[in-house]
């Protein structure tokens, strides 16, 4: 039985990508267990959900610890979530991500492939939905699941429309997607996990973010409206200008879209 | 010396313990048979015999969704219901007792299928993790009140309690109850203090109870266990009080979690609560009287059940005819698989029959348990009695 | 009667802690952040199941129960013990959603505001039930898309209208009942100041777009809340005594609300004539709150 840990990012279409792929697979006859892991329903924040595989029906209840292989949606979240936590020593990491598996910021004894999945999302479906993106990637890189079979899946989830544009995507992904490569030479810094308890004092949303806002102190009139409208009170008034805490920040753009002077630039976060 | 007394129907003996017990906030909402309690309450309050916040509800659920957060915030709080009102608080059960916050309330007993008294209600929030206290008579009620009360409060529990007789049969009828004096009643029950922090200026203290609550950071199973073993403690608590209770008030209702009645070298006991008990004695008496060996257990605390008292009178006799005034369908009689559960591990333990009795009301006659006394006597002396359970 | 408060006066010091698991862009969040500002430390907070947990991290003593219906019973039992102890200066606040409010919340509500229950019930709307996945509640607008009222040959979305709980909460006779936004923060922060000096049952109510199930980029949660108030759909007003009716903005000409609704995926599906008729109700109530403006409510 093969074990597959997915982390995503919270209403980007991880769990529709998961079921997806057990779709696929159930048609060349294995049987599969597909686990969100529902918190509450936010969106942005990462998210992480599990896959068996196996010849029948699958017993264990229990979560996946030690995943056989860890697909990563978004590029950003390789630094902020310890996504190869439990992966098995030889294990696959394929992760979304625009540079070679050597330069994806992962290192250990594992083997990383990636793709630009975004890239291919935005070109083909227009919007950073990587789901079946990172499918057609799998296929190739796993050799797991075969391309049309997750195109089957793909007519069965989605109105003709749709599932044209995802399999076109898928597609895309497959021809691109590079081998994986070995990166137990490769040193990172080890990445915790985030406190997430309710009332306690140091929380860190900053993993939720795409985009940042910069704020330029010389248009800023000190009117506090993005102060008092940011959701994560992440901006104080310091000297009468706004200035955020990125620790806080989650980056949903309120601030800049309300600013009355345009005082807030809005950049992507780097990768 | 006769203390103050006054003949009363068990709803008023509930409306004293109240006063005595010098609750500060009341919610009200009226269900038969438990209407006049708040009715009393009501009439106290407004002649100024009781000093609280009467909160005429909209609901049972907010009776006692209201009385919950009043407790938390620091006031010792009441609430009464009986039968389908009980059912309706359900959701709010379980909330109070995941608090830790110990509310009293008074359930006079009705069956959730009509009107007529059986202990159906108060079975169905068994496991809210509440205290379940069963009376035979109104002044047992007005005891059991006050001493619910002290053993809620106790550190080593912090639990919420039911207090319960059953209705028409003691809600309604006049008997003479002694009131006992306030003063030995504050000595007795000293002034509520909340555990939980909800004034404004507790922000810090109100967070760090709040993870505990919620386990955050422990083994998620932690608060369950925290809720069994203060009800393993409360079974000591029962006993102390108890104890105190007796010297000071000059009554005690066996140890507080069962009573013995005449049970010195029978063979067999019936064993049962609230007003089956009461009358169950008179059988006993009259069995007793005619030679026959047989006893009565009376079981006061349902909640936490009293395991250890039956291992050990288990030994002690050969035939146990356990009565229960209350079922769950496809199962059966619930204290008849509580008990048997308790003694499976002694080594000698006695045989048990069931009796399901006085459901919906149905009357429970003097002949009824002494017929029933025989026939657990008999298998105490080998006869085989199938089937096991009878409808009395 | 209220006056809105410049932002600029607001004291310095945060009641919330930063950063919260609501979703990006959550406006909810941004009320609660409000309302620890305005309410200062004197407020203790009564917690239900919905979004409200998720989002109000304030440093203020708050009790939750998973009892979602029990916002009103609730806080009958922490201002009445607070009465009783002596500490009546404890502000007694629910920040509690739509469905504890309009729904399951309903009873609780109207038997604490029938019973003056001294407390400051702030609902913030987010037009459904968001913290379950977003389904329809009765404040969801007709015709709006929610996961219980999707579209489809034999649906359009939510087919009744919206309960207008607010004027309801006014019948009640209670000393105060306001609506607010989360994009008009001076005009919302003034009816907290003016409520928070008050006795008795105080109701406001806020629009607070929810981005994730209003399908809405969250960048423009505030902007669609905006919008709402000048097409007139959200029309800011309080009410005193259940007696003393006061429009508290006027826009001079009301935006269209065709506008309001092409920023919003969940009402992406409007056919002109399902548009019409919202705009026909719209413009129909605020003609009568005009009427009423200065004058009674009833």
């Amino acid at each position: 039985m093969m074990e597959i840990r997915f982390h995503g990012r919270g209403g980007q279409g991880a769990v529709t990508g998961v079921r997806l792929l057990a779709t696929a697979l159930y048609y060349e006859g294995k049987f599969t267990q597909g686990i969100p892991m529902y918190g509450t329903e936010r969106r942005g924040a990462p998210v992480v959900s599990f896959l068996r595989v196996g010849e029948s029906r699958i017993n264990e209840r229990d979560l996946v610890h030690e995943p056989d292989i860890v697909v990563v949606l978004d590029p950003l979240l390789s630094k902020s979530v310890p996504i190869t936590d439990g992966l098995k020593k030889g294990g696959l990491v394929l992760i979304n991500h625009p540079h070679s598996g050597m330069e994806a910021g992962i290192g250990g004894p594992f083997r990383v492939a990636t793709v630009d999945a975004t890239k291919v999302a935005m070109e083909v479906i227009g919007r950073p939905i990587t789901n079946t993106a990172i499918l057609g990637a799998f296929a190739k890189v796993t050799g797991m699941v075969k391309l049309e079979s997750l195109e089957e899946a793909a007519k069965h989830q989605w109105d003709p429309r749709l599932a044209e544009v995802n399999i076109k995507a898928m597609r895309k992904a497959y021809e691109i997607a590079n081998a994986p490569v070995d990166v137990s030479e490769i040193k990172v810094e080890e990445v915790t996990e985030q406190v997430r308890a309710r009332k306690t004092g140091e929380r860190d949303v900053s993993s939720w973010r795409l985009f940042r806002p910069i704020f330029n102190d010389e248009k800023c009139i000190g009117c506090r409206r993005c102060y008092i409208l940011c959701p994560e009170v992440a901006i104080s008034m310091i000297n009468n200008k706004a200035e955020v805490n990125y620790q806080y920040c989650k980056g949903c753009g309120i601030c800049q879209e309300e600013c009355p002077t345009k005082a807030i630039g809005w950049v992507e976060e780097k990768i | 010396m006769v203390e103050k007394f006054e003949v009363m129907v068990g709803n008023k003996a509930v409306a004293y313990a109240v006063k005595l017990a010098r609750v500060k906030f009341i919610s009200a909402f009226p269900i038969t048979p438990q209407t006049t309690i708040v009715q009393y309450l009501s009439d106290m309050v407004a002649n100024g015999e009781i000093d609280a916040e009467f909160v005429t509800v909209e609901g049972e659920l907010t009776a006692q969704a209201s009385a919950l957060t009043a407790t938390a915030a620091g006031v010792r709080s009441f609430t009464a219901t009986a039968g389908p009102g009980l059912l309706y608080m359900h959701h709010p059960m379980h909330a109070t007792s995941n608090a830790r916050l110990p509310l009293v309330m008074a359930v006079m007993h009705r069956g959730v299928k009509g009107m007529q008294p059986d202990h159906s209600d108060m079975m169905s929030q068994r496991d809210t993790s509440w205290m379940m206290f069963e009376c035979e008579n109104s002044q047992e009620i007005l005891d059991t009140g006050l001493m619910a009360y002290k053993i809620a409060e106790d550190s080593r529990v912090r639990l919420p309690a039911i207090f319960a007789g059953d209705g028409y049969i003691l809600s309604y009828t006049d008997e003479p109850v002694e009131i006992p004096d306030q003063g030995k009643v504050d000595a007795f029950l000293p002034p509520y203090k909340s555990n939980f922090p909800l004034l404004p200026e507790q922000g810090l203290e109100n967070q760090k109870i709040q993870m505990e609550q919620w386990a955050v950071g422990a083994d998620e199973q932690t608060p369950w266990k925290n809720q069994q073993d203060a009800m393993d403690s409360a079974k000591n608590v029962i006993k102390e009080v108890s104890s105190e209770y007796e010297r000071v008030f000059g009554r005690s209702y066996g140890n507080g979690l069962v009573e013995e009645y005449k049970t010195e070298g029978v063979d067999a006991v019936l064993v049962a609560m609230g007003t089956i008990a009461s009358t169950t004695r008179t059988a006993i008496d009259r069995l007793q009287a005619e030679g026959k060996k047989i006893g009565l257990v009376k079981l006061k605390s349902f909640k936490p059940f009293p395991a250890e008292e039956f291992q050990r009178i288990a030994p002690t006799v050969k035939s146990m005819g356990i009565i229960d005034r209350n079922i769950s369908c496809g199962s059966g009689g619930i204290t008849f698989s509580e008990i048997r559960s308790a003694i499976y591990d002694v080594d000698e333990h006695p045989k048990t029959l069931s009796y399901i009795a006085g459901l919906n009301g149905k009357e429970v006659r003097v002949q009824d348990l002494m017929r029933i006394g025989e026939k657990t006597l008999k298998i105490a002396n080998g006869l085989v009695v199938t089937p096991q359970v009878e409808w009395v | 009667m209220s006056k809105p408060v410049p932002l600029v006066k607001l004291d310095e010091k945060e009641h919330i802690a930063s950063a919260n698991q609501a979703c990006q862009g959550c406006a909810g969040a941004t009320v609660a952040h409000i309302i620890g500002k305005v309410l200062g430390d004197k407020m203790v907070r009564q917690e239900v199941a919905c979004c409200g947990p998720a989002f109000g991290n304030l440093y203020q003593p708050s009790i939750y129960a998973e009892i979602f219906e029990g916002a009103g019973a609730m806080m009958t039992g922490l201002n009445r013990a607070f009465k009783k102890m002596g500490r009546d200066d404890a502000i007694v606040t629910g920040i509690i959603g739509d469905g504890g409010t309009f729904d399951i919340g309903f009873q609780g509500l109207s038997g604490a505001a029938e019973r003056n229950e001294n407390l400051l019930w702030i609902c913030y709307d987010n037009e459904a039930y968001m913290n379950t996945g977003g389904q329809r509640s009765s404040a969801t607008t007709k015709y709006a898309q929610t996961t219980t009222t999707p579209i489809g040959e034999f649906s359009r979305g939510k087919k009744e209208k919206r309960k207008n709980v607010t004027a309801m909460v006014a019948l009640h006779n209670v000393p105060y009942v306001a609506t607010a936004s989360v994009a008009y923060p001076e005009d919302f922060i003034g009816k907290l100041e003016y409520a928070k000096n008050l006795k008795g049952f105080r109701f406001i109510i806020v629009s607070a777009p929810c981005p994730t199930g209003w399908r809405v980029e969250p960048q423009y949660a505030i902007r669609v809340a905006k919008d709402m108030v000048l097409s007139g759909m959200w029309p800011l007003y309080e009410v005193t005594d259940g007696e003393k009716f006061r429009l508290t903005f006027k826009p001079k000409e009301l935006k269209p609300i065709k506008e309001v609704l092409k920023l919003q995926g969940r009402f992406r599906h409007m056919t002109d004539d399902e548009t019409e008729e919202l705009q026909d109700e719209v413009t129909s109530y605020w003609a009568k709150l005009i009427q009423k403006d200065g004058g009674s409510f009833q």
